[in-house]
């Protein structure tokens, strides 16, 4: 493999703690994710990595700790303004539109890209309508790289399981976002479309240099496409790290397969 | 069986028999099924964005009707009583969205329709400490002849109607269906959650939708206040949109327009050549034995879309 490099930290979160009533779901959680990186948050069910993902991108409001997005630090944004900073991201159990195709799904990826004002969108004319040429372009773009060029026009509450995560993707990635959130993108996928995801993730991040925050808990798939991985368990951090010294941790280990009795 | 032929094979010889007369009735009924389209779509507007069943929709019709009527009696030119009514409009979508909407965000649907029951109330009591709660006409000069055209008579006023609320329905489901807004609107109705997360804001979409459904609201107000009068039974009118919606489905606006269109079709040429052998006054009733028949056999409508749950 060959040497990657990255940049400064894009996001830092510093000691994040989240509880719903008596539940603490997160605890005390610091980590940072650089540029360019492929960076995975792992663990087992019930862990907080979804909770962790909904911290970064504003549906939840932790009640201590700091997000530093971008060199501004904040406790907490909203989750319409995250994506106006940036950041995309796709949902364990898919979130598309269900009644739109395929290609309208991932136009609305482009909602911030978009600017002409209500009425000249109403009239269509003239600056309004070549947005939208210009726009409908860069996600003709996406949905070639992605390969869907032939469900273009199929409502996606139609499609199995794997061509909606696909485009779940393409919506995100339509965002053109400098952090990308994918809470796992492999959840429920066979082998074939597990690897087509796998080359799909890599091929992001080098291409369009995109930073990657992905969950998982099948260790296998992350430990190969990820650059650093933090590994959480009942909302407490237990290691940080290159995959190799993640996968030879004791305490991780010990996390996963329990303990010897 | 006598009664059984005058009921089925009857009217239909009878409509073969005299055309022009069968064309008059269906014209008749094609144009008030538009009418009846315009407010359906008030209600599906607002479902589509929100998933909320706007209970206050009828009542909007009735709030744009009497604050325009009010301007008009004022001594308004009739343009700037339409743009002020609807500034009216315009500044109630933005307190709906404010002290209503806002507060409730991701509470259950039946919370969102119940404020929607709370805002009917809110408004019917406002029209009337405004404006007081007399029937007034409306009279904004269309004109009120017929037109003869071989034997049948063409209602003018009716023709108009129809025309401007075709010209609307269009307008508005091609601004559905092509603009980034209405591609916004439409995530939004499908799911709140991922359209947050594309970076929809949910504030300004449901201002937009209830503005646009303030002014559907309002050209219907004018429209059926115009034929009727302005009164508090036009809220009535709202009812005849039920239907409607439920063969139309809820989610579609071409689904509102078609399903209008056969309401309208349907009740009036039942009536004349079927409810006249059925002793009269089938039109009040027809509309919802036709949406009994669809709830039973086709329950999503003719274009809602058919929601199959993975178990």
């Amino acid at each position: 493999m060959k040497e990657r490099k990255f940049g400064e930290p894009l996001l830092t979160v510093e000691n994040i703690s989240l509880s719903f009533g008596g539940v603490k779901a997160l605890q005390d959680i610091s980590f940072d994710i650089l540029k360019h990186e492929v960076r995975a948050i792992i663990g087992p069910n019930g862990a907080g990595k979804s909770s962790m993902l909904n911290v970064i991108n504003g549906f939840y409001h932790p009640q201590e700790g700091s997000i530093t997005y971008k060199g501004q630090k904040r406790s907490a944004m909203k989750p319409h303004e995250a994506a106006r900073q940036g950041i995309a991201r796709t949902f364990q159990n898919i979130a598309l539109f269900r009644g739109m195709s395929t290609l309208d799904n991932i136009m609305t990826g482009r909602v911030n890209k978009m600017k002409s004002g209500l009425l000249a969108q109403a009239l269509y004319v003239g600056p309004a309508l070549k947005e939208e040429m210009r726009n409908r372009e860069f996600v003709e773009h996406v949905i070639d790289f992605l390969e869907i060029q032939a469900i273009r026009k199929t409502p996606v509450g139609r499609l199995p399981y794997g061509l909606q995560k696909r485009v779940e993707l393409g919506r995100a990635l339509a965002a053109e976002p400098e952090l990308l959130l994918l809470d796992e993108p492999m959840a429920g996928m066979n082998v074939e479309e597990k690897e087509d995801m796998c080359r799909f993730v890599l091929d992001v991040n080098d291409e369009f240099g995109t930073t990657i925050a992905l969950i998982e808990h099948d260790m296998g798939v992350v430990m190969d496409i990820s650059d650093r991985v933090v590994v959480l368990d009942y909302g407490k951090k237990l290691a940080d790290g290159k995959p190799e010294a993640v996968r030879q941790d004791p305490v991780v280990v010990k996390a996963y397969l329990g303990e010897a009795h | 069986m006598e009664f059984l032929y005058k009921v089925t094979i009857g009217p239909f010889v009878e409509m073969f028999t005299y055309p022009q007369f069968f064309l008059e009735v269906a014209i008749g009924g094609l144009q008030s099924g538009v009418m009846y389209s315009l407010v359906a779509l008030g209600f599906v507007l607002i479902y589509k964005a929100s998933g909320v069943f706007n209970y206050s929709q009828g009542v909007m019709v009735l709030f744009a009707a009497l604050f325009f009527v009010g301007f008009i009696d004022k001594g308004v030119p009739v343009i700037l009583a339409f743009i002020l009514t609807m500034g009216v409009m315009l500044l109630l979508a933005l307190g709906v969205e404010r002290l209503v909407l806002r507060k409730l965000v991701n509470q259950p649907e039946i919370t969102l329709f119940m404020a929607t029951i709370g805002i009917a109330f809110f408004l019917e009591g406002l029209a009337e400490v405004v404006w007081g709660g007399d029937l007034r006409i409306l009279d904004i000069g269309v004109p009120d002849g017929q037109w003869e055209i071989g034997e049948m008579l063409i209602q003018q006023a009716d023709t108009w109607a129809a025309l401007i609320a075709g010209v609307l329905v269009i307008a508005l489901a091609a601004f559905f269906q092509y603009t980034k807004t209405g591609r916004a609107l439409r995530a939004v109705a499908d799911d709140h959650q991922a359209a947050l997360t594309v970076g929809i804001g949910l504030e300004r979409i449901w201002f937009i939708v209830w503005s646009v459904a303030g002014l559907v609201a309002l050209v219907a107000g004018i429209m059926w206040g115009s034929k009727l009068g302005v009164q508090f039974s036009l809220i009535f009118i709202a009812l005849k949109a039920l239907p409607v919606l439920i063969l139309g489905g809820f989610d579609s606006v071409p689904g509102a327009i078609i399903g209008g269109l056969i309401i309208g079709f349907g009740e009036k040429v039942f009536e004349i050549f079927w409810g006249t052998h059925m002793g009269g006054a089938v039109e009040e009733w027809f509309a919802y034995v036709l949406a009994l028949a669809f709830l039973v056999f086709r329950p999503q409508g003719l274009f809602g879309e058919k929601i199959i749950e993975r178990v």
